[in-house]
């Protein structure tokens, strides 16, 4: 018996139907959330919800590295286990994001970088 | 889906006036697009000192760009060729041409052509570049532009992070919601085929994963494609990597294979199994929601085949020749399953899979 055939049979199966989504017509995928006993307007908010708030954490954590003068380079985040790791190319500090909770910490939040000391003349509006 | 169309209107607005030949701004650049072929288009409203970094920024990026020196300009540019996929205004632009600021008073001309664009356009994505100012907050923005970030180290680095997060928040804005219903279906589907895999995370969590994996430029996002397409492949990955992780170590509780038989006597599909195989008590679970999926279509022989040539890990076509169905037959067996299965997809998984 070839146990790991039917585990990979099973997933094919689902795959199939999670990639034949997109030949869906819009009536077809609303009527097929319907069929399933759920509310097509809660799940499309569910999943708008889900959406924006990973954008505001990812754009608000973001913006406190950026206002402590840290300079992260996008292309340089590695995913481990599950977490994202980076660092201040200024600096070097650490920084760290869990994709479950989408918030970072690591020592470049812990204060302004060391190597990014804002000009001394500069205007206040 | 309307998130490519968001960009063709954006196309489609450059196009009625202009020729490839016709002059596209009052200081051209060099690009290697022409602006009516460009799928990415920005409007820089700034000092000269700044256009020379954003231009070798868009250029690296593949935009197209049309550039103003001062608010004026920038505006009429905008009137006439927007809406860009992204605006970056320098906050101390000045108003017109040939009138130095003041720059003992509050500067307000950049601030206002953000408010006269979103006026116009209130989802157009806007960058405020601020060289001049200690922190977003010296800038005293009013509520209705607090949103809008503020570039206050002028390197291309956090620009691009602006840029991503403005191109994907422009994306969710554009999203119906049957392109949600094709995301969390999808996801839903993906996380019931991960079984145990899944470890207890939802559809949501799926999608959310691939979302930031294109945040931080893990998942490129090939703007050709769409949003949701983009995401359904992403998720793919993200699932597929999940259980590549998982491989044949995980171990099961007794109490989450056992069930309960009509006399109440706990009984173990491994009772009878006499196998050595670590993977054995994973695949019997498998095994017994295959038998299951298969028991619900077994008085629909078409339905049956489809799904035995998808378990096999036919094509479509392999499919079709194999079992002789013609188009028609397949489309139909195809959405019966999908009809049936969504149901127990909603039964089976329930909240913890997704819908």
């Amino acid at each position: 018996m070839d146990f790991k055939t039917s585990h990979d049979g099973q997933q094919r199966i689902m795959n199939y139907l999670a990639d034949s989504v997109l030949e869906l017509s819009d009536e077809e995928i609303l009527a097929e959330v319907r069929e399933s006993g759920a509310d097509p307007q809660e799940v499309a908010n569910r999943a708008d919800y889900a959406l924006r708030q990973a954008a505001d954490t990812w754009e608000s954590e973001n913006e406190r590295l950026s206002e402590l003068g840290h300079t992260i380079n996008q292309r340089y985040w590695r995913c481990i286990d599950g977490n994202y790791h980076n660092y201040c190319v200024r600096c070097g500090l650490p920084v760290s994001f869990a994709t479950a909770t989408g918030e970072m910490e690591g020592g470049a939040f812990d204060g302004s970088c060391p190597e990014n000391a804002y000009p001394v003349k500069k205007r206040e509006a | 889906m309307t998130q490519l169309l968001s960009l063709i209107d954006t196309i489609q607005h450059l196009a009625p006036s202009q020729t490839p030949e016709s002059p596209i701004s009052p200081h051209p650049l060099e690009l290697p697009l022409s602006i009516n072929a460009a799928l990415k288009t920005a409007l820089v409203v700034a000092h000269e000192s700044l256009v020379k970094l954003f231009k070798r920024f868009f250029e690296e990026d593949r935009y197209t760009v049309r550039i103003a020196s001062n608010t004026e300009e920038g505006m009429r540019l905008y009137r006439d060729f927007g809406p860009f996929n992204v605006v970056i205004i320098d906050y101390d632009a000045p108003q017109c041409n040939g009138v130095a600021a003041d720059y003992r008073l509050l500067q307000t001309s950049g601030r206002n052509l953000a408010s006269d664009i979103l006026k116009i356009e209130p989802s157009q994505g806007i960058i405020f570049a601020a060289p001049a100012y200690r922190s977003p907050g010296d800038l005293a923005l009013p509520q209705g532009l607090v949103h809008i970030p503020v570039l206050i180290d002028i390197t291309l680095l956090p620009l691009r992070t602006f840029l991503t997060t403005l191109e994907v928040r422009r994306a969710i804005d554009a999203l119906t919601n049957p392109d949600k219903l094709r995301l969390m279906s999808s996801a839903s589907y993906r996380i019931r085929g991960l079984g145990r895999a899944a470890h207890s995370k939802t559809a949501e969590d799926l999608l959310v994963e691939a979302q930031l994996k294109t945040l931080t430029g893990d998942r490129q996002w090939n703007r050709s494609v769409d949003f949701v397409r983009h995401l359904t492949e992403a998720m793919r990955s993200i699932a597929d990597c999940w259980k590549k992780k998982e491989g044949d170590q995980e171990t099961w509780l007794f109490t989450e294979i056992v069930k309960v038989n009509a006399e109440g006597e706990e009984i173990s599909p491994l009772d009878n199994i006499p196998s050595s195989e670590a993977a054995a008590d994973r695949s019997l679970i498998a095994m017994e929601e295959v038998d299951g999926i298969f028991s619900e279509f077994g008085d629909d022989m078409q339905a049956t085949q489809v799904l035995q040539g998808t378990y096999d890990g036919l094509t479509p076509k392999q499919i079709k020749q194999k079992y002789g169905l013609n188009e028609k037959e397949y489309a139909a067996a195809k959405k019966r399953i999908r009809m049936k299965l969504s149901r127990t997809n909603r039964h089976n998984g329930g909240k913890e899979h997704g819908f």
